[in-house]
């Protein structure tokens, strides 16, 4: 046991300082404009369970670097639809271009919370990707790949589990990190007058590049409005 | 940006406050998440078997005849078959041990089980079993009967095919399947959560918060004891042990025994039922009308391989209900097995 460090604070803040955008959206960077600087998207698909998500971004027309910043609430599915839940805010930015094809990154800053009969766990985390594509005016298709941290945990423990299955469980803030999952997988867009309609699909891998998680894939069907 | 540096100084405010007064404490730390192994905890009750320190304890007059429990899993722990130790009051030798890597016994690797190979079976279970009677039995004409459920029932009628002549009596509740085919039809079956469900949700989302290696024991028991705390497929709402609940609340799954059984399984495709046709004694098979996943039609299917049984079907109760509901256990359970062994 040691008293939390300076470090994870300063861990934290930093992610915190990077959240202008982070969402699993797609976006396509040939179709961003100065008259279309909001975006509003919506999603649903898989990614650790079955989960629907809203989302708002805001471009930041940087001349050679355009990025969107903003931020995504999703929930998976389930009897208790606000008992479980994850927040993503963040940014995402166009690196270098070359043609038709873009270089992009994506930072995210995550806090997700679970519950079940057991536990309620809460987690600060972050998600870094990258996506190589080609883009077209109204449509592109992209690789990307990524890694997402669960940085610090809390667990607050329900009397049952501490009656029926452990009565020393220990209750509070767990670090160092408690978990992270690889991904990589392709994303693509099609896009009509002012919405785009993304889908993208991958896999997931524990980051011993062993395990795999209970559900291994993520897909994700989603819809864009700019404005 | 105004709204966004608001959240911004929200975020970082929140986070500040949230960890400045806390301890940080580590996952996979014996003890923080799951209760400590009987290797790591020597007040703990223990013995040692093949190679391995098994938590386990036994109750009654030692030389009379033995009940041996044998819980589910592969992983799970004696726990819920405590009140059974309501035979000890009744003349029994009453022994509960839990299975290697399971409960609080000692953990292994997962390559130390898939080492065992074809033959794993046996050197890990049935050879772990022949041990644990020998070391509780204190002479060659002590009588032995089995009682398993679940996982446990179906390493009880193996290890009975296999020394049909060692084992007095044969206690079976609800085995899944005996042949390998049917054991995976029947946890298909009785874990089929619908897309949709909170159940299905539970076990898959809680994979972005923690995530353990291959090995990490700490880790993996505690995911899987959040799995597995209940099922309302096969009626577990939990257990009412009552006084028969021992002094501690130590629950421990075993995930890497659990993962290596089954892929174990996968591969060699054991046959539970081998041998079992060559034990001519009553065998007492029972499951419960509770369980979504056993209908009458299973019960038949899996009983037939008994060459002699008596069928017995647990009302209001389901899978570990026969066992963990101690109004039940007292009223319905512990009579029909004191009436079974003394019609032997």
């Amino acid at each position: 046991m040691k008293v939390i460090t300076l470090k994870s604070i300063i861990t934290i803040i930093a992610f915190s300082f990077f959240q202008n955008k982070m969402y699993a959206q797609a976006v396509n960077w040939e179709n961003t404009s100065k008259q279309n600087k909001n975006l509003l998207h919506a999603n649903i698909g898989a990614e650790y369970g079955v989960t629907a998500g809203l989302g708002y971004h805001h471009l930041i027309p940087v001349k050679r670097f355009p990025l969107w910043i903003g931020g995504e609430f999703s929930i998976p599915a389930g009897n208790e639809l606000a008992d479980d839940f994850k927040v993503r805010l963040g940014t995402q930015i166009r690196i270098a271009g070359l043609n038709h094809f873009q270089f992009s990154a994506r930072v995210q800053g995550i806090a997700r919370r679970y519950h079940n009969q057991s536990v309620t766990l809460f987690n600060f985390g972050s998600d870094f990707a990258g996506t190589l594509g080609y883009y077209r005016k109204h449509w592109f298709l992209g690789a990307e790949a990524g890694f997402d941290k669960a940085i610090v945990i809390h667990f607050k423990h329900s009397d049952w589990y501490k009656k029926n299955i452990y009565d020393n469980v220990q209750d509070g803030w767990y670090e160092p990190a408690t978990g992270g999952n690889f991904y990589y997988g392709l994303q693509g867009s099609y896009s009509i007058k002012k919405v785009d309609i993304t889908i993208k699909a991958g896999k997931i891998l524990q980051q011993d590049f062993k395990s795999q998680p209970l559900l291994p894939f993520y897909g994700q069907l989603g819809i864009n409005f700019r404005f | 940006m105004k709204i966004s540096l608001r959240i911004y100084l929200t975020f970082i405010i929140f986070s500040v406050f949230s960890f400045s007064c806390s301890k940080a404490r580590y996952i996979d730390e014996p003890g923080n998440l799951v209760p400590k192994t009987v290797d790591q905890d020597a007040t703990l009750p223990s013995i040692s078997v093949n190679g391995a320190l098994l938590h386990s304890e036994a109750f009654g007059p030692e030389d009379s005849t033995l009940i041996i429990c044998i819980h589910g899993g592969p992983g799970a722990d004696y726990r819920y078959m405590l009140n059974c130790k309501t035979l000890a009051t009744k003349g029994y030798r009453v022994v509960f041990y839990d299975q290697r890597g399971a409960g609080l016994s000692q953990r292994f690797p997962k390559s130390w089980y898939k080492s065992q190979s074809s033959d794993a079976i046996n050197k890990i279970f049935y050879d772990e079993l022949r041990g644990v009677i020998a070391h509780y039995k204190t002479s060659a004409s002590q009588k032995v009967i089995l009682l398993g459920q679940s996982w446990g029932a179906m390493l009880a009628t193996g290890y009975t095919g296999k020394y049909p002549a060692d084992v007095y009596g044969l206690i079976v509740a609800e085995p899944g399947g005996l042949k390998w085919d049917d054991v995976v039809d029947y946890i298909s079956e009785s874990r089929s959560f619908k897309l949709w469900s909170e159940a299905l949700n539970d076990a898959t989302y809680i994979d972005q918060f923690m995530t353990g290696k291959e090995d990490q024991h700490e880790i993996l028991d505690y995911k899987a004891g959040l799995m597995g705390s209940t099922n309302a497929i096969v009626g577990d709402v939990g257990s009412d042990l009552g006084n028969n609940a021992p002094s501690y609340v130590a629950s421990r799954s075993g995930a890497v025994v659990n993962a290596a059984s089954y892929e174990l399984g996968q591969d060699f495709k054991p046959d539970f039922s081998a041998g079992i046709n060559n034990f001519s004694t009553k065998t007492l098979f029972i499951y419960s009308s509770n369980n979504k996943a056993y209908p009458d039609s299973w019960a038949a299917r899996i009983a037939a391989a008994y060459p002699n049984k008596e069928i017995f079907k647990a009302q209001g109760v389901g899978h570990s209900g026969m066992f963990d509901h101690v109004n039940f256990w007292t009223t319905t359970m512990e009579p029909k097995i004191i009436s079974y062994i003394q019609s032997l």
